[in-house]
């Protein structure tokens, strides 16, 4: 089941070549100078690792690509940590083509991972979370890429998260030989991928609609300034004080607000905000969300919930209120995209699993008890939250052109019993069960034979042979093994 | 080629006398010499002579005249040993500046009462940092013996300690260091374009003010232009320029395997020659770099100290493995107090225990740190032309019984007796 091939013999190969061209040179003075200048010539050709095209070829696999569809038995072509093609039938560098290359001149190296009975889906988007990172910002000066909160991560499908405001991909240090640099600007996705804002509370209400008044004020006359500008170049553009800049940004389309609010008053007030002022809200926590779901829905608000968020209603009154299982579901059913995250957004290391970020897919199911559909529930861990950041035209599921972050499970993902055996980051090999500490002992992965090897001769008796030479042919099953063996 | 002449003349067959020059000098028979550099001879002579080690043999006839000390048939010597990272005799606190201008060399306090202890423990050199983080400034080579600094000194600048932690101010030092450098070369051409072009302007003038004074007119007197001096670097600048030039190395001391990616990021395409100092820490993660570092071939300055892999209670030997992938390693002691200089010996054996190999655990006291801090020609090995720096053990010197029962610096004896 397990066939990780690396193309990682060309160093070793390329330096017995450079060898034996010396031997000869040095033994035959008398051979033309021009010619040994050739030869050297092409010795400086060699393709430096660092500027080779990496490849990653998943094949074997039922692919989830996260879109509604599922590939039986199909393959996946990244190059260079982009999707190139996802189907049957794949042409592979090295496998199908450019088979007799010399080797200094190969210009690329491929990673291939035969997934046998394998589900691929795209990478797990856990819409925030705290600490897989080993920082909590200034990803790039300060990232642990071997943290092993990452590890704990990638072994968890997670592939992307959004920590803080930003969206950051789970990249880990991958070992090379010759070592290449470690890529530290693909760690961020996007520096901020959503403004704060809250309107729970007089005074909280107040101001934000006051602000949201004045961007919309603004906005109209810039765009009117813009329609104007076209005719009478010397107009000038209209004030920019005293507007709040991050309500301009939401009220332009450019970010989207998170609220966090549970209560349906709250839910209730942020909707009609919303549909005044025409921005979608995300709603963070939404807990009584499933009470007014349709309103929520007109005003096309999306959610990030616990799903098995549990309080009472309040005592004081009668509506209908406090947690509910169906949460999600009725929120989908009322066309509003869910995002889905445990209650603890780091990694939990005691008291009762399952509870913490490392555990998204049983958290789901969660959701699905409450009847969300299982398609849904995946899009919740993994398109939703990668749209809401504003990450979703790189990651969230598996489609030519974006990234190959993908994990590789050993069944349904939304199932308890189900391990993440491998996962790729950037077409790279971030995560192997088999070689992490964590969940190792955990069902190996059985070393299945598709095909055993079956020689059946056709021409013969076995058992007339066997009662014949029954000696003489022990004995000489037995060299037979020894010379297997030896092989 | 002494040596060999030496062998020659021992061996039987040639039997002509040897022909050892007598002067101030003397003999040592040890039952074993560790030399590092020529690997261990048995039943040694090490002829030393002005505080030098003239040649080092196995059973070496010695004329007659020539004071011999004999250690007995189970003594061991081996080169003195070499701290190269210190602190001991120095008492000043550093910030977290960047202020690679900044010497160690002024803080050494020759009255320092370890000194002799140190010098008892083994330790015939030592190299001592400046304090701080960032970039503290540059260490010092001094021999824990002396009535002036001047006298202890052995070599100054011997290495810009850096200190790099994963987060982006400290990261962003080195390339900062460099840039000032490059400023500076910037600010030093237009200042000598300037004063080229003033030069130039009074080369004229001084032709046109010769002529008319020639033709007696009175002519306008001309301004002096002085000779071409260069504008005054600040300590940054000349500091990474001497790294980049080589003048200097620098040692880098960083906390994890993420910092060393950091590192590496932070260096970018700078060329100068650094080492690593990477304290052991209970569950230090540097495997995961170590085949990185073996092939930089940096040296790794760390502790005898074993660690455990990280989360669990499972024994790893960092030091014998970066080792092993190539790093050359210098080891120091456990911690910087006199009780762990004095142990040094014993917990190295605690490493070769666990499969370090015993040639390169004594190299890594010895003639690997001499090397880091310049001073290789001169210390760190038994070997002819080397200071007499010499232990002397009876019995193996990784042993946790053994003692060092004699200490020799430059010929003398500083600690312990010989007859």
């Amino acid at each position: 089941m397990k066939t990780l091939k690396k193309h990682t013999a060309l160093i070793t190969t390329t330096t017995l070549a450079a060898f034996l061209f010396a031997l000869p040179a040095s033994s035959l003075p008398f051979l033309g100078d021009e010619e040994e200048k050739k030869d050297e010539e092409e010795e400086v050709e060699k393709v430096p690792e660092e500027d080779k095209d990496a490849w990653f070829y998943v094949h074997n696999a039922d692919i989830h690509t996260g879109t509604g569809t599922i590939l039986r038995g199909a393959e996946l072509l990244a190059k260079n940590g982009k999707i190139v093609e996802i189907g049957y039938d794949l042409e592979v560098p090295g496998r199908d083509y450019y088979t007799d290359m010399p080797e200094e001149k190969i210009d690329f190296r491929v990673e291939t991972l035969d997934a046998q009975g394998m589900w691929v889906y795209p990478g797990i988007v856990a819409i925030s979370s705290s600490g897989l990172t080993g920082t909590s910002g200034d990803f790039r000066g300060s990232i642990d890429p071997f943290s092993q909160n990452m590890v704990l991560g990638l072994g968890a499908g997670i592939t992307s998260t959004g920590s803080g405001r930003a969206a950051v991909k789970l990249k880990r240090y991958v070992s090379h030989d010759p070592p290449l640099p470690y890529d530290f600007d693909g760690i961020v996705l996007r520096d901020s991928t959503y403004v704060s804002m809250s309107y729970s509370g007089g005074n909280a209400r107040r101001s934000l609609r006051e602000k949201l008044e004045k961007a919309a004020v603004y906005l109209r006359k810039y765009r009117q300034w813009e329609v104007d500008v076209k005719r009478d170049k010397e107009l000038k553009e209209p004030s920019k004080k005293s507007v709040d800049s991050s309500a301009l940004q939401v009220l332009k389309g450019e970010i989207y607000p998170r609220f966090r609010a549970s209560e349906r008053e709250d839910l209730l007030a942020i909707a009609r905000l919303a549909q005044e002022f025409g921005f979608r809200p995300i709603i963070d926590g939404c807990r009584e969300g499933w009470t007014v779901a349709d309103e929520l829905g007109r005003a096309g608000a999306m959610a990030i919930l616990t799903a098995r968020d549990r309080r009472d209603k309040s005592e004081n009154l009668v509506r209908p209120g406090g947690s509910s299982i169906e949460n999600a579901a009725k929120l989908a059913a009322a066309g509003i995209p869910v995002a889905i995250i445990p209650s603890s957004k780091g990694i939990g290391l005691d008291g009762i699993v399952g509870r913490d970020i490392i555990h998204l897919p049983v958290e789901v199911g969660f959701a699905i008890r409450g009847g969300l559909s299982e398609e849904l529930a995946l899009a919740s861990i993994t398109t939703v939250p990668a749209r809401m950041m504003g990450i979703g035209h790189r990651v969230g599921t598996l489609e030519v052109g974006k990234d190959c972050d993908l994990i590789v499970t050993d069944g349904d993902l939304l199932h308890y019993q189900t391990f993440v055996q491998y996962t790729v980051v950037d077409g790279q090999l971030v995560y192997d069960k088999e070689a992490e500490l964590f969940y190792a002992h955990i069902r190996p992965r059985p070393e299945v034979e598709v095909a055993p090897e079956v020689v059946i001769d056709a021409g013969e008796n076995p058992e007339e042979e066997e009662e014949e030479t029954e000696e003489e042919g022990e004995e000489e099953e037995e060299e037979k093994e020894e010379e297997k063996d030896e092989d | 080629m002494i040596l060999n002449t030496i062998l020659l003349a021992a061996s039987p067959v040639l039997a002509p006398a040897p022909t050892i020059p007598v002067g101030g000098l003397f003999a040592l028979k040890v039952g074993k010499a560790e030399t590092v550099s020529d690997g261990t001879i048995p039943h040694a002579v090490i002829l030393v002579e002005d505080g030098k080690i003239v040649v080092v043999g196995e059973d070496l006839p010695i004329e007659r005249g020539i004071p011999v000390i004999d250690l007995g048939p189970d003594s061991v010597a081996i080169p003195g040993l070499v701290n190269c990272y210190s602190r001991q005799g120095m008492d000043s606190r550093g910030g977290n500046d960047s202020s690679p201008e900044l010497k160690a060399s002024a803080e050494v306090f020759p009255q320092f009462e370890d000194y002799p202890e140190l010098l008892e423990a083994g330790i015939t050199t030592l190299a001592c940092y400046p304090a701080g983080n960032g970039i503290p400034g540059r260490a010092v080579a001094i021999r824990p013996k002396g009535d002036t600094a001047e006298e202890m000194i052995l070599a100054d600048d011997i290495y810009l300690k850096i200190r790099l932690r994963s987060n982006s101010s400290s990261k962003k030092m080195i390339g900062d260091g460099f840039r000032e450098a490059d400023e500076y070369i910037e600010k030093e051409k237009k200042a000598r374009e300037k004063w080229e072009k003033a030069k130039e302007k009074y080369d004229k003038d001084k032709k046109k003010y010769d002529k008319e004074k020639k033709d007696g007119k009175e002519p306008k007197p001309v301004k002096e232009v002085g000779p071409y001096t260069p504008p005054e670097p600040n300590g940054k600048a000349v500091a990474f320029q001497q790294l980049r030039d080589k003048e200097l190395r620098a040692l880098i001391a960083i906390g994890t395997a993420g910092d060393y990616v950091h590192l590496i990021d932070a260096i970018d395409e700078e060329e100068f020659d650094w080492d690593l100092r990477v304290p052991v820490s209970r569950s230090l993660n540097l495997f995961h770099v170590k085949h990185e570092i073996g092939l930089l071939e940096c040296r790794v300055v760390m502790e005898p100290t074993l660690s455990t892999h990280p989360n669990t209670l499972r024994i790893r030997n960092l030091p014998k493995e970066l080792a092993d992938e190539g790093a050359k390693l210098v080891l120091i002691p456990r911690s910087d107090n006199l009780s762990s200089q004095k142990q040094w010996l014993a917990n190295t054996g605690e490493l070769i225990g666990a499969g370090l190999s015993r040639e390169a655990a004594l190299r890594a006291m010895t003639l690997e740190p001499a090397e880091m801090i310049g001073l290789g020609e001169r210390l760190g090995s038994l070997s002819a032309g080397k200071d007499a720096n010499i232990l002397f053990f009876k019995g193996d010197p990784f042993e946790p019984g053994t003692k060092v029962e004699a200490v020799m610096l430059e010929g003398e004896i500083v600690s312990g007796e010989v007859n």
